[in-house]
């Protein structure tokens, strides 16, 4: 075990440090920071040359690379270029409203996907099978954009104007006084992503109980006159339940980087937005940043998981 | 099974509940301590309180929405006009520009000027006197000792300020007395109204010496982040990063107290997400849509309220006139433009050959206009010019005259320099919508004159991008360009100095045009010789003439300002060198 452990990390190690390569060249090259000035007559030439130099911008690429890999590997993903504040402050600043919604978003999501998919399998090819077929294929090719939008039009802009009670079009607004309101908030951009990723999770659920309800083990828990939900639940789910987990445990890393389109659509203050407003300024470090705490995340998350499934599945050994 | 599905739906609940508490209690910006004041009448030189007026149960609040987070809320340590926005409501500078586009004074007394004594006979020393009575909006007396310290923290080579253009030609700034500042500059700067003052395109407010003297690196420092102290009507209490900030009426504000009890201002991702909330009356306002959306929000009207202020920035397309031997040894540039626009009669017949009073009507509703020259809607704009109707029969005549001729493919050609060459070149810009729909329009005007206009829309980021990254308009990589920029409130503009254009061993160099003209440049320079403003403004007259004559430019519409609020919420008036903000301690709600 603690040898495959010893190979993973090495192999981890290489694999991130090629990650950061890529995301340093891409983000490099993705656009100028100073260019955003470049029109504006508020700053001279000489102001941009400033601004560069103290940026670290005129200094060639490999050593921006190395500075920074260099404080990254201390735990310091430096400063913003904008805001001027340490990146990890600003990671801080966000991640919580994130996994809040992350999380609160991924247990509607599988009760849900657990729901459908049972009842899609137990009723295989009936029409409440067909109906769920049918809504998870919409919500699977549904642009997320398109059913954030929609939702938000209908229940917070459609609403008011038809004098029913309406949710709000977005923000955090956390307000120690009413932490209701926060929730409230939640819900909109909760129901988008619900709608979109237990479409996906349903499918794996139905297929994988499917598999286990033709197998023999349950026909031998039915011929021992156990009942229908005693059968289902105790015996079949758990199995079922399996690739499931393993999904899950590799979404979860992707939590850390919140989702850009909702969070934008509902203007949700997280690391998605956080992303995409400092990806729009050429903000290097801040976007490196994040890419960086994301790529650690997915590569300890997977070896976590696959240590993890010899435990959950003890017919996997690692070797 | 059951009672575990409860259990873990409990947790999950009271840790969405931990995590979002631990959200808010992240940022170091929490609510500062905000006390009711007595605003009773308070005795000469006396601040009216020493803190923001606290939110009364049932009190007036407006939020607007940003779509984009400041991030710096101090000027002289950013250059995003959101920020200057905000400094706008929370500080004041000592004088600003009105919603006529007047200078009028903030802080001081009244405008310096050569008949109240206020500037030297030979420019060189501005004297400004402070009003009585200012205080910080923490009781503390502002006073010219503030003034010479914002000057000090701007140079002090222990900061960073964004920009020290104008504040590097002070020699000294003295203060004889706590209400009188004596500005003495190295040289003549004519644009010193720019210095100390604010508005949307400069941000100049003082900086309070009590909360940030002795201190260097302030570029990082909390307070220039976030001034919880200040001079506006408003005083910034809350900031929640991402979520949304919250200002509170000044009790010592200059202009006196604010109708408003409340101002927030939410962050949103983009203007249809503010669109959404304008309709549901989540938010009051947002300042920032584009003129594309102008037709959307008519449609909302009367639940959305529509403004469009015609502004002094515009759109242009221009040129590359670029040569690589210069003109009389000046200005040499990288590439050689493309031929035939050395050509004047081509130049104009593509100025005329743009119907540009119909882009202005449909891409923006008629609401602004096409520009007279690059000063539009500004105090140093010519009046005497006026705009070149679209006459594509006459532009069609002048590139016969200039011997391009109708091919078979409908494309004109010409010889140029000895060269057959055909009228078909490239057009470089962004890929902002309106700049995309407007060109599909050129394009289609200029076919019809047998001129081929090839789009080529590059993310800002490259089409501005620096001369060693190849950028277009550095390196002189282009044919015709266009993009939006504006000379206010200062008419100065390196723009046309042959020394600026810029090759390799000048790659910062500004004049994108790649024109050297030799004469304009120096009219140009001319401007600066003098503080004399009916002086300047007869030279930038001349200057839009000549510029006009020599069909350098093709200034195609003035950009709108288009802000969005709801019924109930009283703003205005606004003008396009004020923005909205000037005189926010006169918002008020209808309610």
């Amino acid at each position: 075990m603690w040898s495959y452990l010893a190979r993973r990390s090495a192999q981890a190690f290489f694999t991130l440090l090629i990650i950061t390569v890529l995301c340093f060249l891409l983000t490099r090259f993705s656009g100028d920071p100073i260019a955003q000035y470049a029109a504006n007559p508020r700053m001279s030439a000489e102001d941009k040359a400033a601004l560069r130099e103290r940026l670290g911008l005129n200094q060639p690429l490999p050593v921006q690379y190395f500075k920074w890999l260099g404080l990254a590997a201390q735990g310091d993903l430096g400063n913003s270029f904008f805001a001027k504040q340490p990146v990890t402050k600003l990671i801080f600043q966000r991640l919580p409203n994130t996994m809040a919604l992350m999380f609160v978003t991924e247990f509607f999501t599988i009760i849900a996907a657990l729901i459908l998919g049972i009842i899609s399998a137990v009723k295989q090819y009936s029409l409440l099978d067909n109906v769920i077929t049918t809504f998870s294929f919409i919500g699977f090719s549904m642009p997320i954009f398109f059913s954030a939008l929609g939702l938000l039009l209908i229940f917070a802009v459609q609403f008011k104007e038809w004098g029913l009670p309406y949710l709000p079009t977005g923000a955090a607004v956390w307000d120690k006084k009413d932490p209701v309101q926060y929730i409230y908030n939640m819900i909109l951009p909760v129901t988008a992503l619900v709608f979109v990723q237990s479409a996906g999770y349903s499918r794996f659920v139905r297929t994988s109980m499917l598999e286990v309800l033709g197998s023999d083990y349950i026909r031998t828990a039915r011929a021992k006159g156990l009942t229908t939900r005693a059968v289902l639940f105790k015996h079949a789910l758990r199995n079922a339940a399996l690739p499931l987990v393993t999904i899950v445990g590799l979404d979860i890393p992707f939590f850390l980087g919140g989702a850009i389109v909702t969070e934008s659509i509902f203007s949700w203050p997280g690391m998605g937005r956080l992303f995409w407003e400092y990806a729009q300024r050429s903000d290097y470090p801040v976007v490196l940043g994040i890419l960086l705490i994301i790529s650690i995340a997915v590569v300890t998350f997977t070896i976590l998981t696959d240590v993890l499934y010899t435990f959950v599945d003890p017919r996997i050994k690692i070797s | 099974m059951k009672k575990n599905t409860y259990v873990l739906l409990s947790l999950l609940v009271l840790a969405s509940m931990v995590l979002a508490a631990c959200g808010a209690a992240t940022p170091a910006m929490t609510e500062a301590p905000a006390t009711e004041v007595a605003m009773t009448e308070a005795p000469a030189c006396a601040p009216a309180g020493t803190e923001p007026v606290a939110f009364p149960d049932g009190g007036k609040s407006v939020t607007g929405a940003f779509d984009q987070e400041p991030d710096s809320i101090v000027p002289y340590f950013s250059q995003m006009s959101f920020a200057i926005w905000v400094t706008q409501l929370t500080l004041v500078g000592l004088a600003e520009w009105d919603d006529q586009s007047a200078f009028v004074p903030e802080l001081a007394a009244e405008i310096p000027s050569t008949e109240n004594g206020g500037v030297s006979a030979d420019g060189l020393t501005i004297t400004w006197k402070l009003k009585d009575c200012l205080f910080w909006s923490d009781g503390t007396p502002l006073t010219s000792k503030d003034v010479k310290f914002t000057w000090e923290a701007v140079m002090d080579p222990g900061n960073a300020p964004a920009s020290r253009t104008g504040y590097d030609k002070i020699a000294s700034v003295e203060t004889p007395d706590d209400l009188t500042v004596v500005i003495k500059f190295a040289e003549l700067y004519p644009p010193w109204q720019t210095l100390f003052t604010q508005g949307p395109n400069n941000g100049g407010a003082i900086i309070p010496e009590h909360i940030l003297g002795g201190q260097t690196a302030l570029e990082t420092n909390d307070f220039i982040r976030m001034p919880t102290v200040g001079s506006g009507p408003f005083v910034l209490t809350e900031w929640i990063p991402g979520d949304y900030m919250t200002m509170l009426p000044n009790p010592n504000y200059v202009g006196g107290l604010a109708k408003l009890d409340r101002v927030q201002i939410r962050f949103v991702a983009d203007s249809e997400a503010a669109k959404a909330a304008l309709q549901t009356g989540d938010v009051d306002w947002y300042p920032n849509f584009s003129e594309g959306d102008i037709v959307a929000l008519k449609a909302l009207e009367p639940g959305v309220k529509l403004t469009v202020v015609a502004g002094s920035d515009f759109e242009h397309y221009f040129f590359n006139l670029g040569r690589t031997e210069g003109v009389d040894g000046r200005g040499k540039a990288d590439n050689e433009g493309f031929c035939p626009f050395k050509d004047i009669n081509v130049r104009h017949a593509i100025t005329i050959g743009i119907n540009r009073q119909a882009i202005v009507d449909s891409l923006l509703s008629g609401y602004t206009a096409v520009p007279v020259s690059q000063w539009p809607n500004t105090a140093w704009t010519n009046t005497n010019l006026e705009v070149e109707s679209y006459d594509a029969d006459k532009a069609a005549a002048l590139l016969e005259e200039a011997g391009y001729t109708l091919g078979a493919d409908g494309i004109r050609s010409g010889d140029c320099n000895g060269v057959e060459t055909k009228l078909s070149f490239n057009f470089e810009t962004t890929t902002a919508p309106i700049r995309i729909e407007a060109a599909l329009a050129v394009q289609s005007d200029l076919a019809k004159i047998g001129v081929e206009f090839k789009q080529i829309h590059t993310p800002a980021g490259t089409f501005f991008g620096q001369y060693v990254d190849g950028g277009p308009l550095t390196t002189g990589n282009y044919d015709l360009g266009g993009y939006t920029t504006g000379f206010y409130p200062d008419p100065y503009t390196d723009n046309f100095q042959c020394e600026s254009v810029p090759n390799a061993e000048k790659p910062d160099g500004t004049n994108w045009y790649h024109n050297c003209d030799p004469f304009l440049s120096d009219l140009v320079d001319s401007s600066l010789a003098t503080v004399d403003i009916a002086a300047r403004k007869l030279i930038i007259d001349e200057v839009q003439k000549y510029v006009a004559e020599n069909y350098y430019v093709i200034p195609m519409y003035a950009r709108g300002d288009v802000f969005g609020s709801t019924p109930r919420f009283v703003w205005g008036p606004t003008g396009p060198q004020s923005n909205m903000n000037w005189n926010a301690e006169m918002w008020d709600v209808t309610e």
